[in-house]
């Protein structure tokens, strides 16, 4: 028996994809499954060997009614996601900038500036935290020995006990870490800019804003998005930052999804509990690139750029 | 002839491997986990343990406390983990719900106490079921240090006795010298100086309700009053605010500044003081250390704190019950706490009848012979103390921060233990 072209290329596109459609099912799918499975009970971690029993969607109701749902809810969206993603795609704007200018040229300070800005990317974010913590330790901290020194502050500062300071020296250990990359990322992207568009431009009368805001950015604009859906999921998800810097203290103040969700299962021992919320902010990030691809377009905004 | 040489030697090297293989295969590999800070000297234990026990070699793992109970219930879900564990006292019944644990009668048979089941301390806490699932084997509680230069520099001789004149001497301490008189770990671990305010003040956040069930023991007035106890230490500044990020009793921002004599007066657990003294006294050699210890705080009644400690327990997965078995009574012997682990006190009435105090930690002796008490209801309400103690951290975070009023953060405290008693 002989096979028609046409099956015969489907069977080896078949074939060819099977072995990352495993990988997908057995590293993704199963895990995603059995823990939407697991939201849906009373598991908990001195049960594991017996089972939870169903309970619906009790674990939900019980979250999304919580006292406590609404500021964790804020933390992350607002402070620890909305203002950070901000933060780090500006400074990684004016880093790209600043490298690409041909004021470092001049000075011949390019490879050099480079080079700094990745050393914070390369920190693993439990030293760069623990390296952080130290810096704004209100004793022996160098931050709080410098605003001392120069008379700005009478007393120390505790920045991570002080509910004014503390969000902000959180968002300054992330962004701190994390804006390299973007950097670097919009770095790559500005120099595949025409050099022309802007001569040209410059020729036809633009100032240096109007070259930026009408050829620069749009250029930039399907990796600034990119970057920014990145950055959002990322950050939405990340537990490091906050727990090793406050463990989600004072209290409860910058307690957010990600804590919320180790302090259920492992502290509190409610795997079920904290499931439902794990299944919670998957659904909210679905939902949150959905709409971003849709608002964004980003396929359009790639054909118009070229 | 050289050939010949060559040959010989060669099949001599490999009979002698096959030799060294064949018996190391043959022997049994267990492994301890210990998350106490004597690795080292643990290490040196186990060695001695394996020269006793020729045939069983010990496999030493660590890990952070503050993993370790969630770790090992993992572990022991899935059929692994280490074949002898330690952890704390009031885990052990956690522990044998779950299964993760083998119950004591199972290991006698391998060879009895030396001097019976009864004689260590706190076996009520390692019951499950009408059975023990482990053996009890360090004890220790919390009691008051004290730096007694710092103390004779703000004019105080005698050291206060009670809740309020703790603070008024913290007072006179900040007024006097400018030194911090009186600072605690006021996030996760404020649930000491919490519970033993309570106590000490007649209340606790669950109790028996006298028909056979349990209920909060706290009014909503004695929590927010016990908030506002703890937060005047940060609101009028004689302690840090700095403290409200601080974790632990041995967190170097403290330990440094009752080093250094920044600090007059501290609250913490045995070893911590230990670790304390013997700091102090390699950075001064020849110097005595300027600490005294003594009870914690009285309030309207006598002062209590928790009576703590490390359990020992075989995993229920152990495929070696009989060495681990000898591991743990090793573990469990005079020599050990003489030589190896000498920051704790044995929890076993013998040996801590045998214990020579020295002079500084003669408060520690008089809080643990005669003013703890056990967590008791948190564990027997079914609400167990880890959740309980999360719980009520956090509320005192929000309080002490100032993120909610102390009525508020008390009004919710209560009904969220009144929800875990309820479940």
């Amino acid at each position: 028996m002989t096979l028609s072209p046409k099956l015969r290329e489907r069977l080896t596109i078949f074939f060819m994809l099977l072995p990352t459609f495993a990988i997908l099912v057995g590293f993704y799918l199963y895990p995603t499954l059995y823990n939407l499975e697991l939201s849906f009970t009373d598991i908990t971690l001195l049960k594991l060997k017996r089972g939870g029993d169903f309970i619906g969607l009790a674990n939900y109701w019980e979250f999304l009614t919580s006292d406590s749902f609404f500021a964790i809810a804020v933390n992350t969206v607002l402070w620890l996601t909305g203002i950070s993603v901000v933060c780090r795609l500006l400074l990684g704007l004016g880093f790209a900038m600043l490298l690409n200018s041909q004021f470092l040229k001049n000075i011949r300070m390019t490879t050099l500036a480079r080079l700094m800005l990745l050393v914070p990317w390369a920190t693993p974010p439990v030293v760069a935290v623990i390296a952080w913590r130290w810096l704004f330790d209100p004793t022996h901290g160098p931050i709080n020995s410098w605003l001392l020194a120069t008379g700005l502050i009478d007393d120390p500062v505790a920045f991570t006990a002080n509910l004014a300071t503390v969000w902000p020296a959180i968002i300054t250990i992330i962004v701190w870490n994390t804006t390299p990359l973007i950097g670097v990322s919009l770095l790559a992207a500005l120099q595949t800019i025409p050099e022309e568009l802007n001569e040209a431009a410059a020729i036809d009368g633009a100032n240096r804003w109007q070259q930026f805001r009408y050829i620069t950015l749009p250029y930039l604009m399907p990796t600034i998005s990119v970057l920014g859906l990145m950055s959002v999921i990322w950050t939405f998800n990340n537990f490091v930052y906050v727990w090793l810097t406050t463990g989600a203290g004072p209290g409860t103040f910058t307690n957010v999804l990600a804590t919320e969700v180790y302090l259920k299962a492992f502290v509190d021992l409610r795997i079920g509990y904290s499931a439902a919320i794990g299944v919670t902010m998957a659904v909210v990030m679905a939902a949150f690139g959905a709409l971003y691809f849709r608002f964004f377009g980003l396929n359009e905004m790639q054909e118009k750029v070229g | 002839m050289a050939r010949n040489f060559g040959r010989k030697l060669l099949i001599s090297c490999a009979v002698l491997a096959s030799t060294s293989l064949s018996a190391l295969a043959d022997d049994i590999k267990i492994s301890f986990r210990f998350n106490d800070s004597e690795r080292k000297e643990m290490r040196a234990a186990l060695d001695e343990f394996e020269q006793q026990n020729p045939g069983i070699k010990v496999d030493l793992q660590t890990i952070s406390w503050k993993d370790s109970r969630d770790q090992f219930l993992r572990e022991a879900a899935v059929g692994q983990g280490p074949d002898v564990v330690h952890i704390a006292f009031v885990w052990t019944q956690e522990m044998a719900e779950a299964e993760a644990v083998t119950p004591v009668e199972e290991l006698t048979k391998y060879g009895a106490f030396s001097n019976g089941f009864n004689d260590y301390i706190a076996t009520d806490l390692t019951m499950y079921d009408g059975k023990a699932y482990g053996v009890p084997w360090s004890a220790d509680t919390w009691a008051m240090v004290y730096r007694t230069d710092v103390l004779h520099s703000a004019g105080i001789m005698d050291k206060p006795e009670t809740w309020d004149e703790l603070k008024e001497a913290s007072r006179t301490i900040k007024e006097k010298t400018g030194n911090t008189g009186f600072a605690f770990p006021a996030a996760l671990q404020v649930w000491f100086p919490v519970n033993y305010y309570l106590w000490s003040n007649g209340a606790s956040f669950i109790t028996q309700d006298g028909k056979g069930g349990y209920k909060v023991g706290v009014s909503k007035e004695q929590l927010a009053g016990a908030m506002d106890y703890f937060k005047g230490y940060v609101d009028e500044g004689l302690a840090p605010r700095s403290i409200l990020s601080i974790d632990q009793p041995h967190d170097p921002a403290l330990m440094q500044a009752l080093l250094d004599g920044k600090q007059a007066m501290a609250m913490m657990p045995t070893n911590t003081y230990r670790q304390l003294l013997s700091a102090y006294e390699k950075n001064n050699p020849g110097k005595t250390a300027p600490f005294d210890s003594g009870v914690m705080m009285h309030g309207t009644n006598a002062p209590r704190t928790h009576l703590g400690g490390r359990t020992l327990v075989v995993n229920s997965n152990t495929k070696h019950p009989e060495a681990s078995w000898k591991l743990l009574q090793y573990l469990a012997s005079a020599p050990l706490f003489e030589k190896y682990y000498t920051n704790q006190f044995p929890a076993q009435k013998t040996l801590l009848s045998q214990i020579e105090y020295r002079h500084e930690e003669l408060g520690f002796a008089e809080q643990l012979a005669n003013n703890t008490r056990t967590w008791g209801a948190y564990a027997e309400s079914g609400v167990g103390v880890g959740p309980l103690w999360n719980t009520v951290s956090r509320a005192f975070g929000t309080a002490l921060s100032g993120q909610e009023s102390s009525e508020k953060s008390a009004e919710k405290l209560i009904a969220e233990i009144e929800r875990m008693l309820a479940k």
